[in-house]
């Protein structure tokens, strides 16, 4: 006889979330401080220079800050994306290949239009990658509405033809591609010329670049638009029921095309600016923000400030990881996914128990 | 004295809500307990509690007097518990024999049994059950899949059958057939519990009535020391007038009148098919019909929300067929369905009230934002109106009760002064109550001239409330009767096709003598449709 059972908690509370949360973490980095001490690295040490993300003692601080700001903008911008068409119940796990599709576009415009002012280049760049990119998300939204395809589907299938596409570009030394650096005899992506590489504004050593600066402004903007726009409001109730949508005569298959096509043209955005921030292209150009995006969206509850903030929690962890992990040669960068894996696993453990509880069964009274 | 069935301190919570509260129950063998409870009064969760489907969170079931735990509907079905639910669980694309081999569990080796087939309908015969074994369910009526779900568990041999409300789809006949065979059933040693809220049926069929209210237990009385009053004020607890009134207004020129519409389904099959009615200005005109003859089809083609075949819709002289359904909303002619779920169209469920207020009209403020300032100026009339209960303006929907739901909608729909209003099945799901103050909104609509299509499911309702009831079968006019003159029989038999009154007494049903539709075009219709 079963004597326990789940039952759904009543009422949320933030507090309760958040002591889960708390929970969570610490027993995962107790699980990763077992594995570090075993390898002999002293534990605190490593999870002191993973949480300062290197800055502590370090004349370089600035360095590292730019590198984790790096890191954040796209999956930022990324997260917010998703978070859009998810609002939808638009199933869009594309990042990837939306955000492939993207750099290969912002880099045929870095590689063939010279001569041009830098902003003017890099703007070209962005919107030939917003233009790429969206219309990937529109062809995949309008299957859906047209043919009823299943967009995780094809969604999915499109990360791979971009990530092959991308490798492809990258291992083929012909004449006509002028994606790889010439110089070299081995086929490797080229380095931008210097007027689409994006430069920021000094702040002494400090180089703010300028995707930081965008990607606060679509933070902004986003959440005014999902929550006061009419835009927002049929984006909120096609995501509630669509046959609700219908019945108060919105044109649901327009909504949906529309929001999938600033949804990946934001995508589209984020890889324009990487690319133009690195100063080149690479087969692991997305970071994987295309998947951690995903993730993002949903442990922010699908809400724009939950979604900025777990972005830069999400994106601490995963710098202050690598760089703890170069001061010690016994360990490289696959722990660091290791832990960043245990850690988002108990969060979402300590998500699932701060909204169901255990009951036990008792028998009736005589 | 043994029990079938022993429900004693029976406590089931969903989160802080107790759905069941210390209920007990005692069913005798050999007899028909009616389960009585308004919507909500947790009458299914306790028999899901029977079924295996939940298991009670405190209390003990006995089945004839010895403890038992139910942690499986494998489990129920062992002790001889069959439920026959509400929404019927069957494949639709097998045949009746085939759905009843699912659930065999005697069968041994990998064939199937040559002698299932004999033995499936030696039990229909043994009960006076009417069913083809070969027939695809999909191709089978409701009347027919209910029949379908009683014999399979019969077949898997329960001795105890519970039915969740099984006469809310069926007709006056296709209920009669039903209790006949109950009673049959009855008199072959099987307990019978049926779920119920209409209290004509209870008194007709059952021995002994046990009363839910608000998840609580109330009383179990003896069906003929009892009546339908002493049943109501048990089952609300508190007396209640059961009257509905139908105040006689000063009728207007036809408002809406519909003229040979045809309308396809999402299947492409005809759902409405040359429909003739028209609906004057303070009159309630009823829609009685089996479940799915056309009537979502209907509601949908006037509101503009379906493509129309053929056929005309003339709005005060406009023809409407053709317009966006924004503009026939701007024309004063509002649509509200309530679908089984009760949540599925017309308001967004996680949407707060003052958001649901402006779904229809959101896209008149002028930029790209939304007026959500006068948005809750309106509910919060809305609210103060019709009386919803709800901590705020800002609550979701699908926070408030069913009867506050129905009213959110039913407030929308008419804050903006509509003069055609169009409500499909407003009270399902409601208790009495509510229900009465749902009846009780649309007088008031119709004293003010307002013509209103009532599309519903309780006959009973109808024949009090409507001034006319039109009938339709297979998306066919029946005819269109007065509701002071005509029977509950002879509504039924024109709803399952059996009677059909278009043509009574020389008049043509669903055309006005006074139509705004010129007679020539009428005859030159007649002859197309003639052709």
């Amino acid at each position: 006889m079963k004597k326990y059972h789940l039952v759904r908690r009543s009422g949320q509370s933030i507090k309760r979330l958040l002591i889960y949360y708390l929970i969570g973490i610490t027993i995962s980095m107790g699980i990763g401080a077992v594995l570090l001490w075993s390898l002999g690295i002293n534990p605190f040490e490593y999870y002191g220079r993973m949480l300062t993300i290197g800055m502590v003692g370090n004349k370089y601080a600035y360095k590292n800050v730019e590198g984790l700001l790096k890191i954040l903008v796209p999956l930022l911008i990324t997260s917010l994306a998703l978070g859009l068409s998810f609002k939808m119940r638009f199933w869009n796990i594309g990042g990837e290949g939306e955000f492939l599709i993207g750099a290969i576009s912002a880099a045929i415009v870095a590689f063939n239009v010279t001569g041009l002012p830098r902003p003017l280049t890099i703007l070209l760049m962005c919107i030939a990658a917003m233009l790429s990119s969206g219309l990937l998300g529109l062809a995949v939204a309008f299957f859906k509405v047209r043919f009823n395809t299943n967009e995780t589907l094809v969604t999915l299938m499109l990360n791979y033809i971009m990530l092959y596409l991308i490798t492809y570009l990258g291992k083929t030394k012909e004449d006509w591609n002028f994606f790889l650096d010439p110089k070299s005899a081995r086929p490797i992506f080229g380095k931008f010329p210097e007027s689409a590489i994006m430069d920021g504004i000094k702040i002494g050593n400090f180089n703010l670049l300028w995707s930081v600066i965008i990607a606060v402004a679509l933070i902004i903007f986003i959440y005014i638009y999902l929550k006061y726009t009419k835009h927002g409001y049929e984006i909120s109730v096609v995501g509630d029921s669509a046959a609700t949508a219908k019945y108060a005569g919105m044109k649901v298959s327009r909504i949906i095309m529309r929001t999938m096509f600033i949804s990946s043209a934001m995508i589209g955005l984020a890889a324009g600016l990487t690319a133009s921030a690195s100063g080149t292209i690479s087969e692991t150009v997305t970071n994987n923000v295309g998947w951690t995006g995903i993730v993002v969206a949903w442990l922010g509850k699908l809400s724009v400030p939950a979604i900025a903030v777990t972005s830069v929690l999400i994106a601490i962890l995963q710098f202050g990881c690598k760089t703890a992990a170069t001061k010690y040669p016994s360990i490289d960068s696959n722990f660091a996914d290791l832990l960043q894996g245990i850690i988002l696993f108990s969060v979402l453990t300590a998500d699932f128990c701060a909204t169901f509880t255990l009951k036990k069964k008792e028998d009736a009274k005589k | 004295m043994e029990y079938a069935i022993e429900l004693k301190g029976i406590s089931k919570q969903f989160g802080p809500l107790f759905a069941n509260k210390n209920v007990s129950l005692q069913l005798k063998k050999g007899e028909i307990l009616a389960l009585l409870g308004e919507n909500g009064s947790g009458k299914t969760t306790l028999m899901n509690m029977l079924s295996g489907i939940y298991m009670p969170d405190s209390g003990s079931i006995f089945i004839d007097g010895k403890k038992v735990s139910i942690s499986s509907p494998e489990d129920s079905a062992k002790l001889g518990i069959g439920m026959v639910h509400q929404h019927f669980k069957l494949v639709e694309r097998f045949t009746a024999l085939d759905n009843i081999r699912i659930g065999l569990r005697d069968n041994k080796g990998l064939l199937l049994k040559k002698d299932t087939k004999e033995q499936v309908m030696k039990q229909a015969e043994r009960f006076g059950f009417e069913i083809d074994p070969d027939k695809l369910v999909s191709n089978m009526s409701v009347s027919e899949k209910q029949t379908l779900e009683i014999l399979k568990v019969l077949c898997y041999g329960a001795k105890i059958i519970i039915l969740d409300e099984p006469t809310a789809v069926l007709t006056v006949q296709e209920i009669d057939k039903l209790f006949k065979v109950l009673r049959k059933m009855k008199e072959e040693g099987h307990s019978i519990i049926i779920i119920t809220h209409k209290l004509n049926e209870v008194m007709d069929v059952s021995d002994r009535v046990t009363v839910l209210r608000h998840g609580e237990y109330i009383d179990t009385v003896v069906t003929k020391e009892t009546d339908e009053k002493r049943l109501t004020e048990l089952m609300v607890g508190r007396k209640i007038d059961l009257d509905i009134s139908c105040p006689v207004i000063e009728k207007t020129k036809p408002l809406l009148e519909i003229r040979g519409l045809t309308v396809k389904n999402d299947e492409g099959a005809v759902a409405v098919d040359h429909l003739d009615f028209y609906i004057r200005g303070g009159e309630i005109l009823g829609v009685a019909g089996i479940a799915g003859s056309g009537q979502k089809e209907l509601c949908e083609a006037i509101a503009g929300l379906r493509p129309v075949i053929d056929g005309k819709i003339i709005h005060k002289g406009d023809n409407i067929v053709g317009l966006s359904p924004h503009k026939i909303l701007e024309k004063g002619i509002s649509m509200s369905f309530i679908p089984e779920d009760r949540l599925g169209m017309g308001l967004a469920p996680s949407l707060s009230i003052t958001d649901n207020m402006i779904l229809k009209n959101y896209a008149d403020n002028k930029g790209p934002f939304i007026d959500r300032k006068s948005a809750r100026e309106e509910a919060k009339k809305v609210i103060e109106r019709l009386k919803v209960v709800t901590p705020s303006t800002e609550t979701p929907v699908r926070k408030l009760s069913g009867g506050n739901v129905q009213k959110v909608l039913l407030g929308r729909e008419i804050k903006s002064g509509p003069n055609v209003l169009i409500t499909a099945y407003p009270v399902r799901g409601l208790d009495i109550g509510s229900s009465y103050m749902i009846y009780d909104i649309l007088n008031e609509q119709k004293k003010k001239d307002v013509g209103i299509l009532f599309i519903g499911e309780d006959i009973d309702v109808m024949m009090a409330l409507c001034d006319k009831i039109m009938v339709i079968c297979h998306g066919r006019l029946q005819g269109v009767v007065n509701s002071n003159h005509t029977t509950k029989e002879e509504i039924g038999l024109m709803m399952t096709g059996a009677l059909d009154l278009v043509d009574k007494g020389g008049k043509t049903a669903g055309i006005a003598k006074d139509s705004v539709i010129e007679d020539a075009e009428d005859k030159n219709k007649a002859e197309d449709a003639g052709l």
